[in-house]
């Protein structure tokens, strides 16, 4: 049975047809070639895939494509303005975070979502928030203290 | 030495890229007219292929083909050649491909692959080469004796042994008759995934033209190339490979392995390229594993500690094909010794075949298995010598004019083990322990040195082709693969301390293409830096003398009376009479047009010096690029739960030069943390029939951010080697190695209880501490 469904992307509307059978990824990867999005699992533990749907971090992996009509989807793509990063691209960047980069786009995703939820997230938030991520390279500590430190400069440019 | 650019944590070349996620990975590869495949797995880890059915699958929708592995009539490997892309007779392992599907889409594929009915009759699997070994256990390659392989390896025909590696030093029998003490163990490094969090893939695509044109997520393009060349009876010109960005290795994307089989598969739909990614349950079973290595070890020591002999049997699970693993043995075995000189030694690995995934590099390659027992064992000696463990060590630490087991006379500028270890031990073991245990908790702290040998083949080079663009700038263009480690950032580096310019002006290559890109063996064993690097030098300073060569024409002077400054080549005596780099870098014309001199591009490779194959003792050289290093933690363990907190662990390695102290940093946080994983909490489990227990990410135990050590201590010394670039040795893999063991130190510190099988989970501890109650 095929559907249809109309959703913003980054702030573009989009209509896509679907099977049925997909998920959310699929259609950001595959449909619309937003290939930042990444998959590292297949049992939504890893949050390579996180992208923000009306204000929350959801893993696109498990979230059924049907059910995106209406919605706004923010994902990587969505998050530098022009040639300026978002803060929290520049503060992962800037913490030594980037090493092979493929969890980083899930990371920033979430911190986004948090940030915007909650600009004065504690520490420990934050890492429960990141312990919904897996990182191979880095050990986590760079990752930590860069999300800590785009808390920090979001703050005080009251960036959203 | 005053270094401009070396030293400088200089931000990567690759990140804002990568921030923005926009670099190409392989699962991002979209070419118009792609087709996709997907495997059939089998149900057995042993069994007989039966039949195939493939006429449900054939007229599935969007299905172009159905391949199975009848028709295969070649093996490959890249140390042994007991490997085929497609299971033909009978499948050996449960993540083995058996048959394949090749749709227009993934979705489309994968519907097919449940429409193909395979039948099997089981056959005895042995996930444990303790099984294998015994006498009558089934062949699982009956043919094994008969597959070509590199020179000095010994498979035992009609047996499940796949190599037997035998090193022999000195005279271990009277090592032993000269000992007071003699103490003897046996530790299990059990299977674990690299686990990197791209999950490994390729593209194949036959063209037309009778080439072949390949992506892998690899680090060896140049070892894929060759392989599919010879595979195609094509000449090695005629395939090209692209390396995109690699999300992670660890060891596991390392010969050839998976790209055989895609290639396999799209050699059935030529002008097709056919995209194949795994799923993280392929990732964790089809593609290489880690470890499976057991130590059995006896060492023997004088009363004054001092060391005589060294026997150890490593038995290792090493899988369906050992190809990858057999060198990991090797290195576990001859590196069983750890950092220390042992004057008599029988060292034995034997590399088994088992129903398991083939386990190939992880990073640390063999070193952190047979040091885990090495490093317990002189924990447990000086117990049993009732010796200071630290003093034990100091007695036999390798260095300077010393030994290792292959044979190879260490020299000053190998590193100094004994200074990082007091480092580390100043940091953690200078005050003693404020508690011991509390209502809640026990405390303990745990040490460990260790040693890593290089790893590399004779032949092992890497090469670097340096071009000086019309504005001075300059692009650099290596075979090298980055997979997060930072090496765009090192070559960047040390070209622009060589150059004289800043690192912004020179541009790092992003992706390996072998048809631009300069040879290289493969990007493994932590040598990047260290030839990689060098070959920067050599390439950079024959561009300087080019750059002087033309220059001296256009100044008319002779080129010895010319220094090179970065912008420009000017006249040592009298600067002012000086020509512009720009003005030289494509030869110098002069008002007239008439141009002299070459278009400054050069090209430079490097080697290890006088590395060698084994010889008959199973002796010989690595190219002395050893590395030293010393781990040590604070750990608390949860009494009620058995839940272990690395409160803090500390590192400290003999790495010649830092190059980038904020990238080094990276490194060695991350691969303790990987490590954490294999002590405390990972392990890929088989059952007795072979099928496994957890490869899902969910239930492997990959540790999250929660597990991360309260606080990680990191420190270099910096004795300069001779090899790499301004002294710098690998740093890679070390971190991984010493921290199994100096857990398990610590637990026995904090509790009294020695564990000598990995991984200590919440679950064992909390079991182990009850028992002793009892």
């Amino acid at each position: 049975m095929s559907q249809r469904v109309t959703f913003t992307v980054n702030g573009y509307e989009r209509t896509v047809e679907l099977e049925g059978w997909e998920r959310l990824i699929d259609v950001l990867r595959e449909t619309l070639s937003l290939t930042g999005t990444k998959r590292g699992c297949d049992d939504a533990s890893c949050g390579a895939c996180v992208v923000v749907i009306d204000g929350e971090a959801k893993k696109s992996c498990v979230y059924p494509a049907k059910k995106i009509d209406g919605k706004e989807v923010l994902t990587i793509e969505g998050m530098a303005d022009g040639m300026t990063l978002h803060p929290i691209q520049q503060a992962l960047i800037d913490s030594g975070a980037v090493q092979c980069g493929y969890c980083i786009p899930g990371i920033v995703m979430e911190l986004y979502a948090l940030f915007n939820k909650k600009p004065d997230a504690s520490e420990e938030e934050v890492v429960d928030a990141l312990s919904l991520h897996l990182c191979r390279c880095t050990g986590y500590e760079a990752i930590l203290e860069g999300a800590l430190l785009a808390r920090e400069r979001m703050a005080a440019a009251s960036v959203k | 030495m005053k270094f401009k650019y070396v030293g400088k944590s200089i931000p990567r070349p690759d990140a804002v890229n990568k921030a923005t996620g926009k670099v190409r990975f392989l699962d991002d590869i979209r070419i118009p007219g792609m087709l996709h495949a997907a495997f059939l797995r089998p149900e057995y880890a042993h069994a007989k292929i039966l039949s195939i059915d493939t006429s449900g699958a054939e007229t599935m929708p969007g299905v172009r083909k159905v391949v199975t592995g009848k028709d295969i009539s070649f093996r490959y490997g890249d140390n042994i050649m007991d490997r085929i892309p497609l299971a033909i007779n009978k499948v050996r392992y449960i993540g083995e491909p058996v048959a394949a599907v090749v749709a227009e889409t993934l979705h489309q594929a994968r519907q097919a692959v449940k429409k193909i009915k395979a039948e099997y009759e089981p056959l005895p699997v042995y996930v444990d080469a303790r099984d294998a070994l015994k006498e009558g256990a089934a062949l699982i390659h009956e043919e094994s004796g008969e597959f070509d392989h590199l020179p000095g390896l010994e498979p035992v025909a009609g047996t499940n042994i796949a190599n037997r590696y035998v090193l022999e030093k000195g005279d271990v029998e009277k090592g032993f008759g000269e000992a007071d003490v003699i103490l003897e163990g046996e530790f299990n490094y059990p299977f674990g995934s690299c686990a990197a969090l791209e999950p490994h893939g390729s593209v194949a695509w036959f063209h037309e033209d009778g080439s072949i044109e390949t992506w892998s997520s690899s680090i060896c393009p140049f070892i894929v190339r060759e392989d599919l060349a010879r595979v195609y009876g094509l000449p090695i010109s005629k395939v090209r490979v692209h390396i995109p960005e690699v999300g992670g290795c660890f060891g596991y994307k390392s010969d050839v392995t998976i790209e055989q089989t895609v290639a396999y598969v799209a050699s059935f739909v030529p002008g097709h390229p056919v995209k194949w990614v795994a799923t993280r349950k392929e990732d964790l079973l089809s593609t290489l594993i880690g470890h499976g290595i057991r130590t059995i070890m006896k060492i023997g020591a004088k009363k004054d500690g001092t060391l005589t002999a060294m026997k150890t049997t490593l038995l290792h699970s090493t899988g369906a094909a050992v190809d990858t693993g057999i060198h990991v043995l090797i290195a576990s075995t001859h590196n069983s010794t750890g950092a220390y000189e042992f004057p008599n030694c029988y060292l034995e690995g034997i590399s088994v075949y088992t129903n398991t995934p083939p386990v190939g590099a992880y990073r640390g390659y063999g070193h952190q298995e047979s040091q885990f027992a090495t490093e317990r064992m002189m924990d447990l000696l000086a117990r049993k010598l009732e010796m200071d463990p630290f003093e034990l060590r100091e007695k036999n630490y390798l260095g300077p004019g010393k030994f290792t087991s292959l044979g190879e006379k260490l020299w000053k500028t190998n590193g100094d083990v004994k200074k990082c270890a007091g480092i580390v031990r100043e940091i953690v073991f200078s005050k003693p322990k404020a508690v011991n245990e509390d209502d809640k908790y026990y405390y303990g702290r745990g040490f460990a040195a260790l040693m890593k040998s290089p790893k590399g083949a004779p032949f092992s080079s890497k090469g670097c082709y340096l071009k000086f663009n019309v504005d001075g700038s300059v692009t650099i263009n290596m075979g090298g693969a980055e997979v997060g480690q930072g090496l765009r950032t090192v070559v960047s580096q040390v070209a622009a301390e060589v150059l004289k310019i800043a690192p912004e002006r020179i541009s790092v290559y992003t992706e390996i293409d072998t048809q631009f890109s300069p040879w290289e063996w493969q990007t493994i064993g932590s040598m990047f830096t260290i030839q990689g690097g060098r070959a920067v030098i050599r390439a950079a300073e024959k561009a300087i003398d080019k750059l002087k060569g033309i220059a001296s024409q256009a100044l008319r002077v002779d080129v010895d009376m010319l220094e090179y400054g970065g912008d420009y080549i000017f006249l040592r005596s009298d600067p002012s009479v000086r020509v512009s780099v720009p003005d030289v870098a494509r030869g110098y014309t002069y008002d007239d047009g008439v141009t002299i001199g070459e278009v400054v591009q050069t090209t430079a490779d490097a080697r290890l010096p006088r590395y060698s194959n084994p010889d008959k003792k199973g002796m010989g050289t690595m190219g002395v690029t050893y590395t030293f290093g010393a781990q040590a933690c604070e750990i608390r363990i949860e009494k009620e739960t058995g839940k272990i907190f690395i409160d803090h662990f500390v590192s400290c390695f003999d790495v010649g030069r830092v190059i980038n102290p904020k990238q080094i940093r990276g490194q060695v946080a991350g691969g303790v943390m990987m490590a954490i994983g294999a002590t405390l909490y990972e392990e890929l489990k088989f059952k007795e029939d072979g099928k496994a227990v957890n490869p899902h990410f969910s239930k492997y135990g990959f540790p999250t951010i929660k597990e991360a050590p309260g606080k990680q201590t990191i420190e270099f010394v910096e004795t300069p080697g001779e090899i790499g670039p301004f002294g710098a040795r690998g740093i890679g893999e070390h971190p991984v190695i010493g921290v199994a063991p100096s857990i398990l130190n610590a637990i026995y510190d904090a509790t009294g209880i020695d564990f000598y099988d990995i991984p200590i989970t919440e679950d064992k501890m909390k079991k182990a501490l009850a028992e002793k109650k009892d």
